[in-house]
């Protein structure tokens, strides 16, 4: 078992009603999963990832992860939690406009401190692998989107993580694009990695070994 | 990570460079100021303290109020130094300076009048540090009638001859005095500025006894660890005891008697103090000082300067937060730590204050010499050699990059990354209210100054056009004209032919510039009075100077010779009580033969004989002509007429050289310090709201960046441009209205205290007030209107997409 939330909720207070984001989620990821999770627009699943990823806090339920109980951690705990184990990819690939593509990539090791040597390896390695080592020193804004999203996953996968989170990761793409991120998924999967993904797209989630379906914070047993 | 940084930095300079700009120009601007200000201080702070016993001296100074007159002079009489030396065991040395003015001095064939020339003590070189670098070095002025030259005095007159024990002859008596010795040259930050000493040995008033006649400006070294106060609270018994005695002899009163009305003693000024503290009037002191309340001014223009500057950098990073907040959040997402970010921003701010601080030395380099034009010092590029300058520059960099990056470092840093991400991060209602907090210190800051700016203006136009009781416009000076001995007055027969020259008066007294001071003790009835102000004149004196007369006749060469006739002015008519019927009656000056009865024949007008600072005091005028030549000209332009009367003197051929002046340059220069002081204000002040412009800029662009959205929605729904530039301005406009309401009452007050040095001077009108807060609205007004109006101009459909 990589994670399990236990009777999530998360709501916000507006106008003095309370208004649910999340509603009593329970969910079980093992490793090597890939899970697509869908619903409408508003139905919580970006919320949702936000919460397993650490990045938001919800108001009541158990979050574990590997061993440690989330809900119990502070704030920077929870930050190393995700920053050792977690790799995000975004729908607007929220690449660093300032930086290259090899800077890019870079940039998570620069933060887990790295040596020079190890970093230019590694790298290396990962450009090699998405092939795109000629472009290491272009920006985001001279690759094509399919281009960037490329570059959005080799950062995410530069530390290794366990669990990939990935955001309407074709949201943004045309549908070769798109297919091409998906393959690239289906392959990582199958080399071990964890992966969920927020998608509008039935065909994108056949991707997945699994589908959970949300609706208003749901979850919609199918 | 830190070479990270660095690159990071630059790129994000590079990407904006519009707001980069904008915050190296008000950094650099800033920096420059402060720099500038602070070369200024420091120089003015730094006189006498070349003196290497600088602390333990200390100048013996006399205050007083007899009968009404405040008397404060510089100088104490000639028996005070020896006295205080030998009465208290305090006193390590005391030493004196009696200045003699500009004597002819000759070497030969070469004579000239502008050697400022000083009878010193013996001691004079041990108690002042001025190293001999030439002769003899011990005891320089141990013989009568010997002189230390400065090296370049030394060169006017020998050249490039050995001057040691070569003879000059000093005065109109040609007394002979040998060259002993040479000095480098008296540094500019000193209070005192002679290039010639002569011994004082020689010098038969400085062996005088009399404690009621004051001439000699006295030093006191005092032992190591002494406390000038101890020392001067016992004064007033040596007063008492070497005073009281000649008081009772000279005006028949006990010490007691007099002092029951009286005030008269004698007190210690540190040598450090003299430049900035010292509050005698030109006349009395050495050479014109500084004033401390400057320093003060400046140094807080200084500081403000930075403040606003950096406050400009904080604004203008938090307007390109919006832009920044994306790659804060991406970052935390990718594992940053807030302080990793917080160093990238300081990093960033630091890149920017080296750049600006590099810029600021550079442009101080470059307009030094303009600037020491302007405040009249002569700093030159040395100060960069002085490791005090760097500690400052590198506290100033260490300081504003701090300052101006802590709060978008900290505030950028610690948005959530899921907001972040989203572009919906707040700035919470304490940041708000801190920026408000900051636009309002700026613009108190820059409505004061400009309110300032217009006080002072205010006052310098009332001292040029304020009647002044004479004409002092196409007037020329021939104070050298008594050189001419008898052929003056051949001299002025014959410059009176010219048809420019409207009228001349043979007189030494000038209400402005040089001039010959009298006082003289004053009896009414057999009493004591008190000082007067006493000029001796002809009766061409009052038409040439366009006085006016108030009442009697003026001296006429009808009635004789008038010679114990005078014209007093209105304020000696109240002082002596002559007010309603001054014509006729007597008073007694007193002289050193017993005293003369003078009659009074007229009342001039009151007119100021000083500067604007101090009330006008009584003044005598008595028939009693000698002395250069005053000339009433027709001509505005007196370059022709000077070369003419040019060739008439050397048609004389005395051999003396041909000097004049004109009394309303004289005049101007008598405000020369408060118009020099105006001047640079008024430029800092300038900079400073250039400065604070360019912040309101970046603050405009940052809320009118976060309004974007709302500027299109209003657009869409039908507003018009006016309609949103007034939108976006009302806010700013109220905080600077609010900061008028803090900026005036402080200015009023500063102002105030700035305007009661002046005796005569204008009153802050309530338009100067409206004025002040009119020039600032609008320069606001401008600065906002063209970001805002170019914001309310934009396609509403833009701005929406963005979402």
């Amino acid at each position: 078992m990589l994670l399990q939330l236990n009777n999530i909720f998360k709501w916000v207070n507006a106008g003095g009603q309370r208004t649910f984001l999340l509603k009593d989620i329970n969910l079980t990821v093992k490793e090597g999963e890939f899970i697509s999770i869908m619903g409408p627009s508003g139905s919580g699943k970006t919320t949702l990832l936000n919460v397993i990823g650490m990045l938001d806090g919800f108001n009541e339920g158990e979050y574990h992860f590997m061993d440690e109980s989330v809900h119990q951690l502070k704030e920077k705990h929870r930050a190393n939690l995700y920053k050792e184990y977690i790799g995000f990819v975004f729908q607007a690939y929220h690449l660093i406009d300032e930086l290259t593509v090899y800077e890019n990539i870079e940039t998570p090791l620069l933060y887990k401190k790295f040596k020079s040597a190890e970093r230019k390896a590694l790298v290396a390695d990962m450009l090699d692998r998405f092939n795109i080592v000629g472009k290491k020193d272009l920006f985001p804004e001279q690759l094509s989107g399919g281009q960037q999203q490329l570059v959005g996953i080799a950062r995410a996968l530069i530390s290794k993580p366990k669990l990939i989170l990935a955001d309407e990761p074709t949201g943004n793409l045309n549908s070769k694009q798109g297919e091409e991120i998906m393959e690239l998924f289906k392959q990582l999967n199958e080399e071990g990695v964890t992966i969920l993904q927020v998608t509008h797209s039935e065909k994108n989630a056949a991707y997945g070994s699994r589908i959970i379906e949300l609706l208003d914070g749901r979850k919609v047993s199918l | 990570m830190i070479k990270n940084n660095f690159k990071i930095a630059w790129r994000n300079i590079l990407k904006n460079k519009g707001v980069f700009l904008l915050n190296i120009l008000g950094l650099a601007t800033g920096i420059t100021s402060c720099l500038l200000l602070t070369l200024f201080i420091t120089d003015e702070l730094s006189y006498d303290k070349f003196n290497e016993q600088s602390d333990r001296i200390a100048r013996v100074v006399f205050r007083g109020k007899v009968g009404g007159e405040v008397m404060k002079e510089a100088v104490v009489m000639a028996p005070v130094a020896q006295t205080l030396k030998e009465e208290f065991p305090e006193v390590a040395d005391a030493t004196r300076i009696r200045r003699v003015g500009t004597p002819k001095i000759s070497y030969g064939n070469t004579v000239y009048r502008n050697s400022r020339f000083a009878y010193v003590d013996p001691n004079f070189f041990e108690i002042f540090t001025l190293p001999v670098v030439r002769g003899n070095s011990v005891n320089p002025l141990g013989e009568p009638n010997s002189i230390v030259l400065t090296r370049d005095e030394a060169r006017k007159y020998f050249g490039d001859t050995d001057p040691i024990g070569k003879e000059l002859l000093v005065g109109e008596n040609h007394e002979p005095f040998r060259v002993t010795a040479i000095i480098d040259k008296v540094p500019e930050n000193s209070h005192f500025h002679f290039d010639m000493f002569a011994s004082m040995l020689g010098y038969l008033p400085a062996k005088g006894t009399s404690w009621t006649k004051s001439d000699f400006f006295t030093y006191l070294l005092l032992n190591k660890g002494t406390d000038i106060r101890s020392v001067e609270n016992k004064l007033p018994s040596v007063v008492e005891s070497h005073m009281g005695p000649q008081l009772k002899d000279e005006i028949g009163m006990s010490f007691a008697d007099f002092t029951k009305d009286n005030q008269i003693g004698l007190f210690l000024q540190p040598l450090t103090e003299i430049h900035l503290n010292s509050d005698f009037a030109s006349a009395s002191e050495l050479e014109q000082g500084g004033d401390i309340k400057y320093i003060y001014i400046f140094g807080a223009v200084g500081i403000f300067m930075l403040c606003i500057a950096c406050i400009n950098f904080m604004n203008l990073s938090t307007a390109t937060a919006a832009k920044r907040a994306k790659e804060v959040g991406i970052r935390k997402v990718l594992g940053s730590e807030k302080i990793q970010l917080v160093y990238q921003f300081l990093t960033e701010s630091f890149i920017a204050t080296c750049i600006a601080t590099v810029i600021g030395i550079l442009v101080v380099i470059l307009i030094l010499p303009l600037f020491n034009d302007l405040s009249g010092k002569a700093i030159d590029l040395s100060f960069l050699l002085q490791y005090r300058v760097w500690l400052l520059l590198f506290l100033m960099i260490a300081g504003i990059s701090l300052a101006a990056g802590a709060y978008p470092a900290f505030v950028l840093s610690s948005f959530a990354p899921v907001s972040a991400l989203k572009n919906k991060f707040f700035t919470g209602k304490g940041t708000k209210t801190l920026r408000n907090g900051l636009v309002v210190f700026q613009f108190v800051i820059s409505a004061g100054l400009i309110f300032a700016t217009l006080v002072v203006g205010r006052q310098m136009s009332y001292i040029q056009n304020k009647n002044i009781g004479y004409e002092r416009e196409q007037i020329l000076v021939l104070r050298d004209a008594y050189l001419l001995g008898n052929n003056q007055t051949a001299f002025k027969n014959e410059i009176l032919k010219d048809p420019r020259v409207k009228n001349i008066t043979t007189s030494s007294y000038l209400p402005a510039g040089p001039s010959n001071n009298s006082m003289s003790g004053i009896f009414l009835n057999g009493n004591y009075q008190r000082r007067m102000f006493y000029y001796d004149v002809d009766e061409h004196y009052l038409p040439v100077m366009g006085m006016e007369l108030v009442a009697g006749r003026n001296f006429s060469k009808d009635f004789g010779r008038d010679s114990l006739k005078i014209i007093i002015n209105e304020t000696a008519t109240e002082v002596l009580g002559f007010k309603d019927d001054p014509i006729g009656k007597t008073l007694v000056r007193d002289t050193d033969n017993g005293g003369e009865e003078l009659t009074v024949i007229g009342v001039v007008k009151d007119f100021h004989f000083k500067s604007l600072h101090q009330q006008i005091d009584p003044l005598i005028l008595r028939n009693n002509p000698y002395g250069g030549l005053i000339l009433r000209t027709t001509v505005a332009d007196m370059s022709g007429l000077i070369e003419s009367i040019r060739g008439t003197w050397n048609k004389f051929d005395s051999g003396e050289p041909f000097t004049y002046t004109v009394l309303d340059d004289s005049y101007r220069e008598t405000y020369h310090a408060e118009q020099k002081m105006g001047d640079i204000l008024r430029i800092f002040a300038l900079l400073t709201i250039f400065i604070a412009c360019l912040g309101l800029f970046g603050l405009v662009t940052f809320t009118t960046e976060q309004r974007l959205k709302e500027i299109g929605i209003r657009k869409v729904l039908g507003s018009n441009v006016p309609q949103i530039v007034t939108l976006l301005s009302k806010d700013f406009l109220k905080l600077i209205l609010l900061s008028f309401t803090i900026a005036f009452p402080l200015g009023y007050y500063f102002m105030d205290r700035w305007l009661r040095d002046f005796a005569y001077r204008t009153e802050m009108a309530w338009w100067v007030f409206v004025l002040a807060a009119l020039i600032t609205m609008l320069i606001a007004m401008i600065t906002i209107g063209f970001k805002s109006i170019k914001a309310a101009l934009e396609n509403p459909v833009k701005s929406l997409k963005t979402e």
